[in-house]
């Protein structure tokens, strides 16, 4: 070894020498610096009780005028009112921000009164104007949902005084006089989105509009608003000074965006976080169950997965803008064909095989989960039940009869298209594992009828531009339908279906019936409530008896929570219902949560290598290279 | 030489030009219209909210206008509001992911190619030795190893905790949620989110390094030149590192510059595994959701990185083999 080179080996000890001793009196430092979520001021952020939960979705938007998704509204509901609330029990009627409503004898003018003890994040008092600058942001704007729940109003919402709001529609209605939370309209302040209006969003943000802004922070008037967040990663809330109601246990909420439910779960088991939202798979779900301190639900919501049945793209009639196009097998037309087919669909062993017994056998498009009443069940005789024969003795009796036996049935002479087999096309969506995983038990069912089907897996776009082109005979898909019946019975109406082939419209299965369009009329006008749930259970029959859906299922939302962390969750309806009671203006959940005992609702640790580790293996790095390069240098001296 | 710089310039600015044009048209042809995939399966469905969407999505214009609007745009750098991010700036989304993907992504590869390049050289200079043998095995093991699959364990293992495995580290993202963290404890934060990913990628990537270097360095250790070397008595470890593995080095160069280029892409089932905030799974969501602002910017930065990185490895080929500037 020649001079200069043990000269550099020296210096490089030296300098390994210096970072290790670094690393020692960085030792102390980086402990205080580490392993909390606080990296300042450690113990107060001990002390904040913090409320962390998660999901593997993404939210759409945090502003009410954009977001569309089930989870944005989880963001709304601690900071936002309605003028109607869902009771948490059982999803009836109760007065939130809106004390009362007067309505005229035509019922075409509703007057609401407005609360006025309540005071926005920012100080500033929330009256009339609000709710009536809102509503008509929400209406002239065409956001996205809110806007469904105006467009009766005739004109402009005013506010007459500091506590009175008034409006009119162009017919009588039910739907605003107080019977049913039918306006689910997030109630924002006005003095914010006035100014975001004007292009001023509060953050700078350009460009700025009334859809664009993103609304963080954001300004509530309930128990929390919004004070950061990073899209795709979290969303923090924080308390508001001005709330004076019941004082909520928590400090803070905190959502945390995962990618997959494995690690969601993973994150819930460590308690990285307290209560995990929407884990999709069963199987992870079930992998859950017997952990410790963690309790599991299969909560009921409003959702529904169809077989849907194309009973007229290219034969309905034409009325309105509809006009004929598609190519649609005709057989489909026939209710007795689309009974047979419910016939021949064993919903309970969908649900066991599929979802692993959490979902519910589907009857009716209006979920167990809905407004208090609205729902119709089939019973006794009403009730289609899985019969194989039946269906076979159903479709022979119509003169569906397989006359080459071959195993496929074909259309009777006296129909559409003498002779025509029952081939159909089956899509499923390649996105929706379960459409998938219950397209072979569907097919061989089907089969078992007499029935061929060719299964095609689509992505969703694909299957919604097939549905609106009307080229296809079957396809399963899934609705989210509001908890009042109205926008799910409205899917079925004449109007509503897809009318030339390049618009879309909500009624995929085509299915028109001028007497179901009547009663629909009827159900919107109806004041009386019992009346009213009448005339919503005769639809739902009739859909039941003419199958342009056969509901297979009712999904469950399924969610996990630590109990050794926090109580007080506010299932919604109560009996099985969403532990984060999932439809409300200020929901009573986030008053009631509060940590299982002292300490328990803090904020989970930060884990893994601290600081002083990790310098060392910086320092561990640098004395690796300098080795590298002293030994390259000596290599290269002893070339010379 | 410099005739050959021109030319292979000339060249990528061609290429990015087409890519402006061709971005524009290629994710209009796909099938779907943004709007209704946005709001399909909501209670906001319906012809009007429809035609809504359409006119807030910019979609409402006719084609070329549409065109002539994007060219603009993008030439001034601004790439628009995104669609499925209710009109977030285009800048804004991607710059918030740019950092961690290249964090993560980078120092994986130059990990892994670091890493990969030792194995191969040690393994293919000492060829049929056990060691060549069992870095053979775990090379081609990792290479073919679905990166997805190793990841799911490794998370399970060391986020979750399994048997002997303790659970060591956060089970995903960039940094702890919403937490006041600065300085060195920030640093240290990302870090601890870092190291599983970071490590499932350098696994995963380091195969390819490791065996297109081990096969280099054999083909290269049976040429003339090796042979005259060792003939006039130069020691072993010269002849290893002053002649075998620089020019060893030579198509292990293509490999590491194209990957270089990837970086920007990032790594869509790592981000997906681990939560971790990068451009690979933007992208992923962006075309879910045909987000076309989006799709064009992340697809312009894709290929200028890649353009850029075979440019730079073009370019210092020229400089390490005189036979490429000859030809």
């Amino acid at each position: 070894m020649g001079r200069g080179t043990r000269l550099r080996m020296f210096v490089a000890f030296v300098l390994a020498g210096a970072i290790a001793s670094g690393v020692l009196i960085q030792a102390a430092f980086g402990q205080e610096t580490t392993g909390a979520t606080g990296g300042t001021g450690q113990d107060e952020d001990r002390e904040k009780v913090v409320f962390t939960w998660g999901s593997a979705g993404e939210t759409s938007s945090l502003n009410p005028m954009s977001g569309y998704l089930a989870l944005d509204f989880y963001f709304w509901m601690p900071q936002y009112y309605l003028l109607i609330d869902w009771a948490q029990k059982d999803f009836s009627a109760e007065w939130s921000l809106a004390t009362g409503v007067e309505v005229s004898p035509d019922a075409k003018t509703f007057t609401y009164t407005i609360r006025d003890d309540l005071t926005w994040s920012d100080g500033v008092p929330l009256t009339a104007d609000d709710v009536a600058y809102t509503l008509n942001l929400y209406k002239n704007n065409n956001a996205y949902l809110p806007h469904n729940y105006l467009t009766q109003i005739d004109g402009d919402v005013v506010a007459t005084d500091a506590t009175h709001i008034e409006f009119s529609t162009v017919e009588p209605t039910t739907l605003y006089s107080g019977n049913v939370p039918y306006l689910y309209n997030y109630i924002l302040p006005k003095h914010i989105f006035e100014e975001v209006e004007k292009g001023n969003c509060p953050d700078g943000q350009d460009p700025c509009t009334a859809k664009s802004f993103d609304n963080v922070p954001s300004v509530g008037a309930g128990p929390f608003y919004i004070a950061e967040a990073e899209q795709g990663e979290f969303v923090r809330m924080v308390r508001n000074p001005y709330w004076e109601g019941a004082e909520p246990h928590i400090d803070e909420i905190v959502y945390r965006q995962f990618r997959n439910n494995d690690a969601l779960a993973e994150a819930l088991k460590a308690g990285e976080i307290d209560f995990a939202y929407d884990l999709t798979a069963p199987n992870i779900f079930n992998s859950l169950k017997d952990e410790p301190n963690i309790a599991t639900v299969a909560a009921s919501v409003p959702l529904f997965d169809y077989f849907n049945m194309n009973t007229g793209s290219a034969y309905g009639p034409e009325t309105g803008d509809f006009k004929q196009h598609g190519d649609g097998h005709p057989a489909l037309t026939d209710p007795v064909v689309r009974r047979a087919i419910r016939m021949a669909i064993d919903s309970q062993t969908l649900v066991d095989k599929v979802w692993l017994g959490y979902a519910t056998p589907g009857t009716s498009v209006i979920p167990p989960v809905s407004a208090a009443g609205a729902r119709w069940e089939p019973t006794g005789e009403e009730v289609i039940s899985f019969d194989i024969e039946g269906a076979n003795q159903l479709l022979e009796g119509a003169g569906y009869v397989d006359t080459d036996g071959d195993g496929v049935r074909e259309m009777p002479t006296d129909s559409i298209d003498p002779g025509r087999p029952l081939e159909f096309r089956y899509f499923v969506r390649s996105t929706d594992q379960t459409t998938i995983d219950a397209a072979p038990f569907i097919q061989k069912w089907l089969r078992d009828i007499g029935i061929e089907t060719n299964v095609e897996a689509v992505s969703t776009t694909r299957l919604g531009d097939i549905e609106n082109a009307g080229e296809f005979d079957l396809a399963h898909w899934s609705w989210f339908p509001d908890i009042d019946p109205d926008t799910a019975l409205g899917w079925f109406i004449c109007d509503a279906r897809p009318p030339d082939g390049k618009t879309y419209d909500n009624d995929d299965s085509y299915y028109c019936n001028p007497e179901y369009d009547q009663m629909y009329e009827q159900q919107r006008a109806e004041l009386d409530l019992d009346k009213r749930w009448d005339i919503v259970h005769e639809m739902q029959q009739i859909l039941y008896e003419e199958e342009p859906y056969a509901i297979l299922w009712y999904p469950p939302l399924l969610e996990a929570y630590r109990t050794d962390t926090f109580t007080g969750y506010k299932p919604q309806p109560e009996i099985n219902g969403d532990p984060l009671q999932g439809y409300s203006g200020i929901g009573e959940v986030w008053l009631s949560l509060r940590p299982v005992s002292e300490g328990s609702g803090a904020a989970a640790e930060t884990r893994g290598i601290p600081a002083v580790v990790w310098i060392a293996i910086a320092a561990g790095v640098l004395v690796i290279v300098l080795i590298v390069v002293l030994r390259r240098r000596r290599l290269g001296e002893e070339d010379v | 030489m410099r005739g050959y710089l021109i030319g292979k310039t000339a060249q990528a600015v061609l290429t990015l030009l087409f890519v402006l044009v061709f971005n524009f048209f290629l994710f209009r042809v796909m099938p779907g219209d943004p709007a209704a995939i946005l709001l399909r399966g909501t209670a906001a469905f319906n012809p009007e909210t429809l035609e809504q969407a359409r006119e807030d999505l910019g979609l409402d214009e006719p084609l070329p206008q549409q065109f002539v609007t994007y060219l603009g745009d993008t030439l001034s750098l601004n790439f628009g509001t995104s669609f499925f991010l209710s009109g977030q700036p285009v800048n804004e989304v991607i710059a918030g992911k740019i950092w961690p993907t290249v964090l993560l992504v980078g120092t994986a590869t130059i990990a892994s190619a670091a890493i990969g390049l030792v194995i191969g050289i040690y393994g293919g200079w000492r060829r049929g030795s056990r060691f060549d043998v069992g870095s053979l095995g775990f090379t081609l093991f990792v290479y073919a190893m679905p990166e997805f699959w190793f990841g799911i364990l490794v998370l399970m293992a060391f986020s979750g905790g399994v048997g002997p495995f303790p659970a060591l580290f956060p089970t995903g993202g960039y940094a702890t949620a919403a937490s006041d963290l600065t300085g060195l404890g920030h640093v240290v934060d990302v870090l601890n989110h870092m190291v599983l990913p970071f490590f499932v990628l350098t696994v995963a990537y380091l195969g390819q390094y490791a065996l297109i270097m081990r096969n280099s360095l054999i083909d290269i250790l049976g040429d003339d030149f090796i042979q005259t070397a060792r003939a006039k008595g130069v020691r072993e470890k010269q002849i290893l590192w002053r002649h075998a593995v620089p020019n060893a080095l030579l198509p292990t160069m293509t490999l590491v510059f194209l990957s270089i280029g990837f970086i920007f892409g990032g790594a869509i089932t790592i981000e997906y595994v681990f939560s971790w905030p990068g451009l690979g799974w933007l992208t992923v969501q962006a075309i879910d959701h045909k987000d076309y602002p989006l799709l064009q910017a992340l697809f312009l930065i894709f290929s200028v990185a890649v353009i850029v990185a075979n440019l730079v490895a073009d370019v210092l080929y020229s400089y390490l083999d005189p036979r490429v500037r000859a030809a």
